[in-house]
């Protein structure tokens, strides 16, 4: 018991260790490559001065602080926030870049984004995610989003669009859609039988998406949403926009099952079926 | 084992099955429209494809409700009378093996004329859904879809095994149509498995609950009927692409008790339920007065997030349910009620007299077994002294016989 009791105390004193966590990301504009060859303007934060599509997962210890450089390159000004984290937000004009800094005591997930002229800007493909660990299992990062073909140009022109008629026509996790999607390791979920698996969820579009998982059920361990919703055993998870979850699944048995937006027009892609929200989690003896 | 949905709501729930952990067969058939037959509210009337127990009966919204114990060992074959496309039946929410999960490329897909069967474990007591996985978007849409319901081990009406005991029941199942996907060359394509297909853009025109709207929801398959101090358990799932808003009147105090098949780690009394495609609720009502009025169902876009459509759908609730003459038919008495002391129970015809009489608590907590034998002619006197005060459920549980009585210890 006295030995027990030792090793709880040292992994405690592990965890509390908090790190300062350096890390510097890019404001780019160019332009999203949908899986129909699609493509409209967007902009992401990025890695390094190369655009993708998808922007980075930046991930942290509980108790970690992040000191972080927002570049600006693009052309215009820009604003920088945590949702759930502060109200308040940094502005960056063209051009130009801002250090700064963060310290997470709850472990979870998070959205950075750039809030100007909300929902415009995160709309456009400004909003990425940041997780706070309080564990070292495999993990799995979905930043979910839509995207209506039709109205990037001109929201990147300030052409007012009327929200009421939002109607998006692509479905992406990480940037992309099936069956590009099971080709992600970040996104993808592989296991083993009896492993822990932790499942990050951001929507950082406009729309409700409704998550359903084939063959398993998983426990709900942090809600951005409601702490109500924490310690749910479901296996439909609704998502708002700017939400986050954390999930737990600890799989039964092995198979390859679909894991999908049950909002079934969104397991298309430009009116196809089925290239949208839809992947395979893939679970081996 | 699968019973039409009216068969729920009218009250007969006690009889979808009493033996433990059976072996449960049935088959369904699935079927499309080669002509417009259904008619909605309105009187436009649309193809639709769906299961159906018969082969002969029309297709309805929607498909029948599958009925299962917990534990139970499942067969649920499905014949493929579509005439043209595949079709499956995905067991939403069940975690069966891959081989059975109705996903056409991970599992199987039945061609038409072929029958596949279904077998799997009935999981924890809940509330589920069954659709085609076939062409999803568009199968479903169509109408390949139902509830399938866990009921506890016993059969009995409970919520789950150990969970909360109910007077009277009602499963609604939330979704909606746009009749541009009904129309011929959608409901008669004979899809390609694997191949890519082109959905037009949703645009609903009809909200329903149970395949019902507007004024059609004035019907017993939509309203709630009861009466103070009743428990009214309500199982809510969204096979839909909108989100739902229910919105119960206050003086039912509901509370949510359970989602997606399995408890809640602990009740939230909330009048507001919001589920979205693929979720299921389960709420609890306890009505403390006599009441007409509606349960307000919304449904909200997902993309917008606005309410397009607003169902009501009707709530009667009469004065106290108290115990009287108009008892005598039944087949057990419990009187006086209330009692403050000895509750005496009658029998009258039972069909198997080796069953368990029990008092349960509301919550569904066993607190008082009977020990005595029971006969034709028995009259029990049980000494409900130790009890505290407030409402309680007699049940007598036999192979054939599932009986419920309410009582009141003051
Ligand atoms: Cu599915
Ligand atoms: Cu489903």
């Amino acid at each position: 018991m006295k030995s027990f009791a030792g090793i709880v105390v040292l992994i405690l004193g592990l965890s509390s260790y908090a790190a300062t966590v350096e890390e510097k990301i890019y404001i780019l504009s160019d332009s999203m490559t949908c899986v129909d060859n699609t493509t409209f303007p967007y902009r992401t934060f990025n890695d390094f001065n190369a655009f993708s599509q998808n922007n980075p997962i930046l991930q942290l210890n509980q108790d970690d602080s992040l000191s972080l450089w927002v570049v600006n390159f693009d052309s215009i000004d820009h604003n920088f926030q945590i949702e759930d984290y502060a109200s308040t937000f940094e502005t960056i004009p063209a051009g130009d870049s801002v250090l700064v800094g963060y310290k997470f005591v709850n472990a979870g997930g998070y959205i950075y984004h750039d809030p100007l002229n909300a929902p415009t800007n995160q709309y456009l493909g400004l909003a990425g995610m940041i997780i706070v660990k309080d564990h070292s299992h495999d993990s799995f990062y979905w930043n979910i989003k839509e995207h209506d073909s039709t109205w990037n140009d001109n929201l990147l022109h300030n052409v007012a669009v009327d929200w009421t008629t939002y109607e998006p026509d692509f479905f992406t996790i990480n940037g992309n859609s099936n069956p590009d999607i099971n080709a992600d390791p970040l996104a993808r979920i592989v296991g083993n039988v009896g492993d822990t698996l932790i499942l990050y969820m951001s929507n950082t579009g406009n729309s409700v998406h409704s998550m359903h998982l084939h063959g398993y059920h998983a426990t709900i361990l942090y809600s951005s949403k409601s702490a109500l919703e924490v310690g749910r055993e479901k296996d439909t998870f609704p998502i708002h926009p700017m939400q986050s979850l954390v999930l737990r699944i600890v799989p039964d048995k092995e198979g390859e099952y679909p894991v999908h937006d049950h909002n079934l027009v969104a397991v298309t892609g430009n009116n196809l079926y089925a290239n949208g929200m839809f992947m395979t989690m893939l679970i081996s003896p | 084992m699968s019973f039409q949905f009216r068969h729920i709501v009218l009250g007969m729930l006690f009889l979808a099955s009493f033996a433990r952990a059976q072996v449960t067969t049935n088959l369904l058939y699935s079927k499309m429209d080669f002509f417009a037959q259904h008619e909605l509210y309105d009187g436009n009337v649309i193809r639709l494809m769906g299961y159906t127990e018969l082969i002969g009966t029309p297709i309805d919204l929607p498909s029948p409700v599958l009925i299962y114990n917990e534990g139970d060992s499942v067969d649920l074959g499905m014949h493929n009378f579509s005439q043209a496309a595949h079709h499956t039946i995905h067991l939403h929410g069940l975690d069966v093996d891959q081989a059975t999960d109705g996903v056409p490329h991970l599992s199987f897909s039945i061609p038409h004329d072929s029958v596949g069967h279904y077998q799997f474990i009935a999981p924890h007591a809940g509330t589920y859904l069954y659709h085609c996985h076939v062409v999803s978007t568009l199968h479903v849409q169509a109408g390949m879809y139902g509830l399938l319901i866990v009921r506890p081990p016993d059969g009995g009406n409970t919520t789950w095994d150990g969970g909360y005991a109910f007077d009277s029941e009602n499963a609604w199942l939330f979704s909606e149509i746009d009749t541009n996907w009904h129309q011929n060359d959608i409901i008669n394509d004979p899809y390609v498995p694997g191949s890519t297909v082109e959905i037009l853009d949703y645009v609903p025109q009809y909200f329903m609950i149970n395949g019902k709207t507007e004024t059609q929801l004035s019907n017993p398959e939509t309203s709630i009927e009861g009466s103070v101090n009743d428990a009214i358990y309500m199982r809510l799932a969204n096979i839909g692409n909108y989100g739902n808003r229910v919105i119960f009147p206050a003086s039912l105090n509901a509370q949510l008790i359970d989602s997606d098949g399995r408890p809640l780690p602990s009740a939230i009394n909330t009048d507001t339920v919001e589920l979205y495609p693929g979720e299921r609720y389960g709420v609890l009502l306890s009505p403390d007065t006599e009441f007409t009025g509606n349960v307000d169902v919304e449904y909200i876009n997902m993309n917008t997030q606005l309410v397009e459509s607003t169902q009501e759908a009707p709530v009667t609730i009469s004065g106290f349910n108290t115990i009287n003459q108009w008892e005598v038919e039944q087949e057990m008495i419990v009187y006086p009620n209330p009692t403050q002391n000895d509750l005496n129970v009658v029998f009258n015809g039972l069909k198997d007299y080796n069953g368990t009489l029990k008092i349960m608590d509301v919550n569904g907590k066993t607190v008082l077994v009977n020990n005595e034998n029971l006969n034709e002619n028995s009259t029990l006197s049980l000494n409900t002294a130790s009890l505290d005060k407030g409402v309680y459920f007699i049940q007598y549980l036999s192979s054939y016989d599932n009986l419920l009585k309410k009582f009141v210890r003051q």
